[in-house]
């Protein structure tokens, strides 16, 4: 029986400083072991918990696609002891990995429709993972029209700001990006991100959207989308919770009847109205 | 086949039961009696109502190594602790306790990751039941249909009388362990009758009884009910309620490091505590201590029997019995059934 406590070695290859604060940083690792990279298969939603001994263990969303062969990516906050230690590690250092954990995006359910992703800040990093997903070469005609709809507050908080200019150029993907309050550098859009919906207006008609990012963004977002016409059920989050094992068994992540860790973290807003409103 | 020894001679069996493997037996600690890791036959006693905490420490140890590394240059030099696969026994359970670890069972081995240390301590353990001859009024074991004389889950059924100590097997695990101890007198027919007119005579022992019908179904109406609050309001917080039972099973995972050489530990945690949820970012989804009682209750009363299809509640009586302020879990349950069922006329 193999032990789901016990964690993968992995290599930090690159660390990549996301923004201007400096305290979101994005992490490639590569597996030491060849069989641990073959066992590792993921899709786009679920997460990994990063171990650092002596230290400890924190939740973090994969923001690679399994699309990206050879590698994982993790975008990571400083905030905690562990995200800080690591935020601390130089490149090469030894850490480990367990998962991959939880639920991923409705890939199945997705096939044939169209996909409005909406981002804001830092909570973007499973999103881009299913972003990079659905664009990837073979995956995109699987997909209708994707719309990619990100915010931050500055400029200098956007995070993936070489491939948002990447996605911009393709023709494969409509991308609006924007920022709360621009610079004197800032040549794209202003405004918030529930403005920018309203404004883009996405037909609710075959589409699901995917919404990540702070509470107060969901809170202005969601009206837009109900009045465009989304259901409940074509409107998919990503519910962040303290963790500890990651596979149902601590019972940290409790909510309701459901396990953030195995029953999600990825739920629509109709299973979420079935819950107890305690996350 | 009945097997019986002397009360007197209980030294004789723990011996022969350490020789069988580890043994789990109760014994008399600065807190009451409470299982140990017997190192000593002479510390043993039968002399309790119920132990202080349940039986889990025997399968989910307060603290549970998982892995050892020590820390390099580079990172660390890791290596799993092994689950325990070493024969083990736990002597002198009661009924009520017993049936705890099949509920256990479902959440540790049940659908998906199955946690190998729960399992492999589970297949490797031969349990000895020990019968209830008396009733203590908090219990309520019998709300969940456990009798007092219960040998579901038990491998081996004991029950004291007069002075004897009458064992007798109710699997195979159970009948190749009482085949192999040596000391144990084969019974007489006298002896067959006294154990079963014990079994029955403890089956006529009444706990109180609560009404669990519907109970999980109707529990998620009264969420946001007031009722909480005024159910919490005298909570400590101490979390004692979750320490001494034998169903919860929470826990932490933490490192332990000293100079360059540590370990990862599996603890025992309480969602009675406000940290216990608390995110890095300073988030917590329950700070309030009528949060945390909602969810010990509705955690074992409902969400469980929607995950497991049984209540986390063996009516062991001992969260009532240790709670400082008297809260009592029973009487929260009957409560919150009534309220939720006139909250339904109400609304009718």
């Amino acid at each position: 029986m193999k032990n789901p406590y016990m964690p993968m070695p992995v290599t930090i290859e690159t660390i990549i400083t996301e923004v201007d604060t400096d305290d979101i940083k994005t992490f490639r690792v590569v597996f030491d072991r060849e069989e641990d990279a073959v066992a590792f298969q993921y899709l786009p939603g679920q997460f990994a918990e990063m171990s650092l001994y002596g230290t400890g263990e924190s939740p973090i969303g994969i923001a690679s696609s399994p699309t990206d062969e050879g590698y994982l990516e993790f975008t990571v906050q400083k905030a905690g002891m562990v995200t800080s230690e690591l935020h601390g590690s130089d490149e090469g250092r030894t850490i480990g990995i367990r998962g991959p954990l939880g639920n991923t995006w409705p890939l199945e359910y997705l096939k044939g429709k169209n996909v409005v992703v909406v981002g804001g800040g830092f909570a973007f990093t499973t999103l881009r993972s299913l972003t990079r997903y659905m664009l990837d070469g073979g995956n995109r005609q699987r997909f209708e029209n994707i719309t990619v709809i990100y915010g931050a507050r500055t400029p200098g908080l956007l995070i993936y700001k070489d491939e948002l200019a990447a996605w911009e150029k393709r023709d494969d993907v409509e991308t609006y990006i924007t920022v709360d309050q621009g610079d004197e550098n800032w040549q794209g859009r202003e405004g918030f991100v529930p403005t920018i919906c309203t404004e883009v207006a996405p037909s609710s008609n075959n589409t699901v959207a995917v919404i990540c990012g702070p509470p107060i963004m969901i809170r202005f977002t969601l009206p837009v989308f109900f009045d465009l016409g989304f259901s409940k059920e074509n409107i998919y989050t990503s519910l962040e919770m303290r963790m500890k094992c990651g596979f149902g068994k601590c019972g940290r992540c409790n909510v309701g009847s459901k396990y953030v860790c195995k029953d999600g973290p990825v739920f629509s807003l109709a299973e979420l109205d079935a819950l107890t409103p305690e996350y | 086949m009945v097997k019986k020894i002397e009360h007197d001679r209980i030294q004789e069996i723990i011996a022969a039961l350490m020789e069988k493997g580890i043994l789990y037996a109760p014994v008399e600690d600065e807190e009451g009696v409470n299982f140990h890791l017997v190192d000593d036959p002479a510390r043993v006693t039968l002399d309790f109502y119920n132990t202080v905490q349940g039986p889990k420490c025997a399968f989910f140890p307060q603290t549970e190594e998982l892995i050892r590394y020590r820390m390099t240059h580079e990172g660390a030099d890791a290596a799993e602790v092994e689950p325990d696969e070493s024969p083990q026994v736990l002597f002198g359970v009661r009924p009520c306790d017993v049936r705890s670890l099949a509920i256990m069972d479902e959440l540790f081995c049940g659908g998906g990751i199955v946690d190998p240390y729960w399992k492999n301590r589970r297949d490797n353990t031969t349990i000895i039941a020990y019968a209830f001859d008396t009733v203590d009024t908090v219990d309520f074991y019998g709300s969940f249909g456990i009798g007092a004389a219960d040998d579901t889950g038990a491998d081996i059924l004991m029950v004291k009388v007069d002075g004897d100590l009458l064992l007798d097997a109710r699997t195979e695990k159970g009948t190749a362990l009482l085949a192999a101890l040596d000391g144990l007198d084969e019974a007489a027919a006298e002896d067959e009758k006294r154990f079963a007119a014990a079994v029955e005579g403890a089956g006529a022992l009444e706990t109180r009884r609560i009404d669990t019908d519907c109970v999980a179904r109707d529990l998620p109406g009264i969420f946001d009910s007031e009722f909480w609050q005024t159910e919490a309001a005298p909570c400590l917080n101490c979390g004692v309620c979750t320490f001494v039972c034998p169903t919860c099973h929470c826990f932490d995972i933490t490192d332990e490091t000293l100079f360059s050489k540590g370990r990862r530990v599996k603890t025992w945690d309480s969602c009675m505590f406000t940290d216990f949820t608390l995110h890095a970012s300073g988030h917590n989804p329950r700070t309030k201590k009528h949060q945390r009682l909602r969810q010990r209750v509705n955690h074992k009363f409902s969400y469980y029997v929607t995950n497991c299809d049984v209540i986390s509640c063996v009516g062991c009586g001992r969260c009532t019995r240790f709670c400082p302020v008297n809260i009592d879990i029973a009487g929260i349950v009957e409560r919150a059934r009534k309220r939720a069922s006139s909250q339904q006329i109400n609304n009718q």
